[in-house]
Order: C-alpha cells, then sequence, then structure tokens
C-alpha cells in the first residue's frame, strides 16, 4: 500500500528514529546488566519478612529457571515499549509540529486511510525494534544463563511462547502510541505525558498494589492487569505466576487499550478540521 | 477531462466559529484558463473558504466543488488540484527532495516527478539541503513545486507572494500566467493589490466573509465610474474649485499645485472650466486602480474580527 511506504519514508527520512533507537540499545543494554544482576536460580529469598506466604511463592516460582530465562530473553521490553511508543504518537504529532498535515491530507483525503497507514507503519517499526532486541538477546542471554550454570532454555516452550508475545506487546505499545498521539497533538506534551504517565503509572502502580494487595484481597491485586505496562509485563512472563491472571488476560487488556486508542483517533481525525 | 469541467464552484458556502461566520453565504464562479484573484482585508474569510474548497476545514453548510466534485470526492486529487496554503509546511529535518518524494510515495506518482518539480521552481540546488535550512521564498518554492507534482488542470494559492523578493514575485507572476495559458483553473488569494491588478483575470472580492464584487478585473475597475479621478492645473484655483463643488465634485489640492477632482471624468471637468472661462494648464484623467476599488468596495465592512 503506498500510503503505508510514504510513512515508512516519512519516518525514515528524518533522524528520530535513529536516535530513538540508539536511546532503546543503550537502555537495552543496561536493562541486561540489571536482569542479569537480580537473578538467582532457585534460590529462595533471603528474607521472606514482610511477604504474606502468597507473595513468598511468588518469588520462588519467579526464581525458576525458565521464568528467570524468560524474563532475561525478553529483557529490553520495559523501555522498549516505551520508545515504540513515543515514536508512534511523534508519528502522528509531527503532522501537527511541523504543519504536514494539511500537505498529508491534501494527498489523501481519506483521512481513516491516513491513520490505519500510520498505525501499521508505527507496527511493523515496533516489530522491527522488537526484532532487533531479541536477536541481541539471543546471542548474549545464553552466556549469562551459562554464568548461572543453566541450559540456554532455548529448548523450552513457554520461552518462545514469551518471545512471541513480546512481539505482540511492542505491536500493540505502537498502536497505543499512535492514538495517543491524536489525543495530544503538541509534540512536546505528547511526549512529556507518555513518558511521565508510562514511568510513573508503572512504579506507582507497583508500590500501590504490593501494599494494598494483600489487605483488600485477591480481586484487588488481579486489577493490577489493567495497567498498560503491568499488563506487558504479565505476557512475557515465563510460566503463570501464582496470583496472577494468566497470561492472555495481558494481551485482551492491551488489545483493548490499542482497539480504544486507535478507534478514537481515527474518530477524532475525522471530524477536525485542519488548520 | 473536457475543458472547461475543471471551473471551480462554490455556492452557499458557510462557516462559524462559535457565534463567528467567517465565511457567509458566499457563491462565485472560478473560470478555466484564467487567473483569478481573490481578494479581502484580513480575517476576511479567505483561508477559511480555501481550506473549505480543499475538504480541510468541514463547512457548516453549502458546497465546493471542482469540475462538479467535491474534492474528497476526487479520484487522486493532486492529480486535477494543486495546492500551497498557509501554514503548510514540511519537516525542519526532511530535505526539500524527500518532502516531495514522500508526497510521491503516498500519491503512486513515480519519483522522478519530484526532481522535476524541483528543477521547474529552481530548487535543484537546494534539493539534498534539509527544509530548516531554507528561505522564505524557497519554502514558497518548495510549496509550488509540491503543488505541481501531480500536474492538476487547478492550481489552488493562497498568498503566495509572501516572502518572495520582486524578482521572485515575477517569476511567480509569468509562471500562473503561463499555467492560467495552458488552459488551467488558476486561484489566487492575495493582499498584494498591485500585483494582483497585473496578475488577474478576474477578481473575487469578499470583506467580513461575504461576496463583495466577482468579475474581470476591467470590468470591476470600470464600475466604479464613481472613482474616476482628474487631475487638472490652473491658475485660477478658487473659480475652479467653486464651479467643480457646483457639481457635486471632491476638489482635494495636491502638494504640487495642481488639484484633485473625484466624481467627474476628465470630460466633465474640462467642460465645466470651459463654460466657467477658467483657464487650465493640465487635465489628466487617472483611472482608478484596484488598490482604491478595493478600499472604496470593503470600506465600512469588518475587518478583523
Ligand atoms: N479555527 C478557527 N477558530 C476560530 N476562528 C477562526 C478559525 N479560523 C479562522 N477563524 C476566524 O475566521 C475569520 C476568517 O479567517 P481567515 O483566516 O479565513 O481570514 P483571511 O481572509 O485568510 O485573513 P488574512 O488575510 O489575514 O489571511 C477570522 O476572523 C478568524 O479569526
Ligand atoms: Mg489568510
Amino acid at each position: 500500500m503506498n500510503l503505508v511506504k510514504s510513512e515508512l519514508f516519512k519516518i525514515r527520512s528524518t533522524s528520530t528514529w535513529w536516535i530513538l533507537g540508539l536511546v532503546t540499545f543503550v537502555l537495552w543494554a543496561l536493562t541486561l546488566l540489571i536482569n542479569w544482576a537480580g537473578s538467582s536460580i532457585n534460590s529462595s529469598p533471603e528474607s521472606t519478612e514482610g511477604l504474606t506466604a502468597e507473595q513468598a511463592e511468588q518469588v520462588r516460582v519467579a526464581n525458576e529457571a525458565v521464568n528467570v530465562a524468560s524474563n532475561l530473553y525478553t529483557s529490553g521490553q520495559f523501555f522498549g515499549v516505551l520508545m515504540v511508543m513515543l515514536l508512534a504518537a511523534i508519528v502522528v504529532t509531527n503532522e501537527f509540529f511541523h504543519q504536514t498535515a494539511t500537505t498529508t491530507f491534501l494527498v489523501t483525503p481519506r483521512r481513516q486511510s491516513v491513520v490505519l497507514a500510520k498505525l501499521i507503519a508505527s507496527t511493523l517499526l515496533g516489530l522491527t525494534f522488537w526484532l532487533i532486541t531479541t536477536v541481541l538477546n539471543l546471542i548474549f542471554v545464553p552466556f549469562i544463563l551459562d554464568a548461572l550454570n543453566v541450559g540456554s532454555q532455548l529448548g523450552e516452550p513457554a520461552i518462545w511462547r514469551a518471545l512471541g508475545l513480546n512481539a505482540l506487546a511492542y505491536a500493540l505499545w505502537a498502536i497505543l502510541g499512535v492514538g495517543a498521539g491524536v489525543l495530544i497533538r503538541s509534540q512536546i506534551a505528547a511526549t512529556i505525558t507518555l513518558s511521565t504517565v508510562y514511568v510513573i503509572g508503572y512504579f506507582g502502580a507497583t508500590t500501590i498494589f504490593f501494599i494494598l494487595g494483600p489487605r483488600l484481597g485477591d480481586w484487588f491485586s488481579k486489577l493490577q492487569v489493567l495497567v498498560p505496562p503491568l499488563a506487558s509485563q504479565l505476557m512475557v512472563s515465563g510460566t503463570e505466576l501464582p496470583g496472577n491472571p494468566p497470561r492472555w488476560v495481558g494481551a485482551v487488556v492491551l488489545i483493548g487499550y490499542a482497539v480504544v486508542a486507535g478507534g478514537l483517533g481515527t474518530w477524532l481525525m475525522k471530524r477536525r478540521d485542519i488548520a | 477531462m473536457t475543458a472547461g469541467s475543471e471551473e471551480i464552484v462554490v455556492s452557499h458556502l458557510t462557516k462559524h466559529y462559535k457565534q463567528l461566520r467567517a465565511v457567509d453565504d458566499l457563491s462565485f464562479t472560478v473560470h478555466s484558463g484564467r487567473v483569478t484573484g481573490f481578494l479581502g482585508p484580513n480575517g476576511a474569510g479567505k483561508t477559511t473558504t480555501l481550506r473549505m474548497l480543499l475538504g480541510l476545514v468541514t463547512p457548516s453548510g453549502g458546497t465546493a466543488t471542482f469540475g462538479g466534485v467535491r474534492y474528497n470526492d476526487l479520484d487522486q486529487p493532486i492529480r486535477h488540484v494543486g495546492a500551497v496554503l498557509e501554514a503548510s509546511s514540511a519537516h525542519k529535518g526532511r530535505t526539500g527532495l524527500n518532502h516531495l518524494r514522500m508526497i510521491c510515495t503516498a500519491a503512486g506518482l513515480p519519483w522522478q516527478a519530484a526532481d522535476e518539480a524541483l528543477a521547474k521552481v529552481g530548487l535543484t540546488p537546494a534539493a539534498k539541503r534539509k527544509f530548516k535550512g531554507y528561505s522564505l521564498g524557497m519554502k514558497q518554492r518548495l510549496g509550488i513545486a509540491a503543488a505541481l507534482l501531480g500536474n492538476p488542470r487547478v492550481l489552488i494559492l493562497d498568498e503566495p507572494a509572501n516572502g518572495l523578493d520582486p524578482e521572485g514575485i515575477r517569476w511567480m507572476r509569468d509562471l500562473l500566467k503561463a499555467l492560467a495559458a495552458e488552459g488551467r483553473t488558476v486561484l489566487v488569494s492575495s493582499h498584494l493589490l498591485g500585483e494582483m491588478q497585473q496578475l488577474a483575470d478576474d477578481v473575487v472580492i469578499i470583506a467580513a466573509g461575504r461576496l463583495v464584487r466577482q468579475g474581470p478585473v476591467g470590468e470591476v475597475l470600470g464600475s466604479m465610474a464613481g472613482m474616476t479621478q482628474v487631475r487638472v492645473r490652473t491658475p485660477q484655483v478658487e473659480a475652479l474649485t467653486a464651479a467643480l463643488s457646483a457639481r457635486n465634485a471632491t476638489v482635494t489640492p495636491l502638494p504640487d499645485g495642481a488639484l484633485l477632482v473625484t466624481g467627474l471624468d476628465a470630460a466633465a471637468v474640462g467642460h465645466t472650466a470651459f463654460t466657467s472661462s477658467v483657464e487650465l494648464h493640465e487635465l489628466a484623467g487617472e483611472r482608478a486602480d484596484l488598490e482604491q476599488v478595493f478600499l472604496q468596495l470593503t470600506a465600512g465592512k469588518a475587518g478583523i474580527r
């Protein structure tokens, strides 16, 4: 499709993509090192103080080799999807920031086609980011696992499922980014808002659920999955973690957000005057 | 397409912003093979009208069509209509050539069209430079190149002379005249009335969102006979002033000692002098120019609202 080609060309012909790509690469390397440092196989938590029985059990299962491995193989997701979302948002906000929306819609008055092309192009971009980080992980993680005295775990279907769902997460965050870009048209506002909400939202939500979860009960803990960054992390856990909803719920939640963001974005873009 | 089918027909076009009627029941026709000047004071609604024509702004009422088809319903619109609008621009970090290539790709045109369009506007030397390094005139030229990409039969330009030097304005005038001579429809808004008088075949004048006058430039000027000015020089200033004032003409002394008479044509001024036995040293009819007509027609109509 010509429009998708044109959108990809728009991304390619400016420097934003490789700047964010470089940032992603650096953050990926850092995350991998941190994950490595934080990985311990089958060790029971040194102090179970302050943890409920269920939380202790979660830690134990998370420390199983396959889960440590899937965590390592999907290293870089946390910042990777953030960068993909920002790039996708910029794909939209650029049009207003640089006043190219007029040209774009003169060429293609069917605005839903333009939004669709942006969704597809951003998704492809997200998948490219996924592919590169995944290849890097497949190269480096076996060495780390070796250092931890376990095999590469690549025989485990759970790892490949985690990688596949990770790809889905990258694609869905790209769609979220496009929707967010339509909602917040100002380039600077969109970038700052999205990064802040993503990072603060993640740590804030984790803290809140960690403190309130045990008090309010299971049903409340399960609501964590509604927080988008937590949903995408859930998707890439190797096996099911006790006390967490199944992984597909994470996917459904993100798809839900992506559909709402994409749909709302298209609807708004169709109605607005371009001045 | 057959000749004449690229007429632009604007019919009862209306746009409200809150209580403001930016464009108010506006109807006019733009003919092919001619340059039509679209004139109006600041805030008259020119840009809003052009954006409604191009499907960028949704009208509150009325329609605008190209050969009977609305812009949004045109198949491959940039092959029919090329537009250069205010507040349209390019990505600062993208080269001029890539800006055009991006449009070509979206429209399914070969990339070669981008090189040709750049050559046509004389931007080839700057093709590989980023847009942020372009001067105002170069940006305008890039906009025109983008409009010409699809070799359209209709051209719409909003204040294209902005930022052009005299050389550039002359270039633009020649280009637009040549395009109209090829049978294309050219609609161009501008504030530069002197320039318009040289460029336009027809004018559409609006004020406060409404049509004031439409027609060939000569006709619009001619219809303003009351605007005719006559320059006279006489040793008997007081006698002539009294005689002309008796015939309801307005007489204004000029700094060089001559008199400027409005309200009568040259023959009537000459006759008045003759019957009053006033000696004349100079008598010259000065046809009202577009600027005077424009100011007269739009006087008293709200400008900035
Ligand atoms: N998006 C908008 N929201 C509210 N009012 C608007 C909007 N766009 C234009 N207007 C108003 O509509 C009127 C017409 O504006 P427009 O830009 O069409 O005028 P113009 O004839 O192009 O003026 P200029 O010669 O200064 O370019 C102005 O009063 C302007 O304030
Ligand atoms: Mg304007």
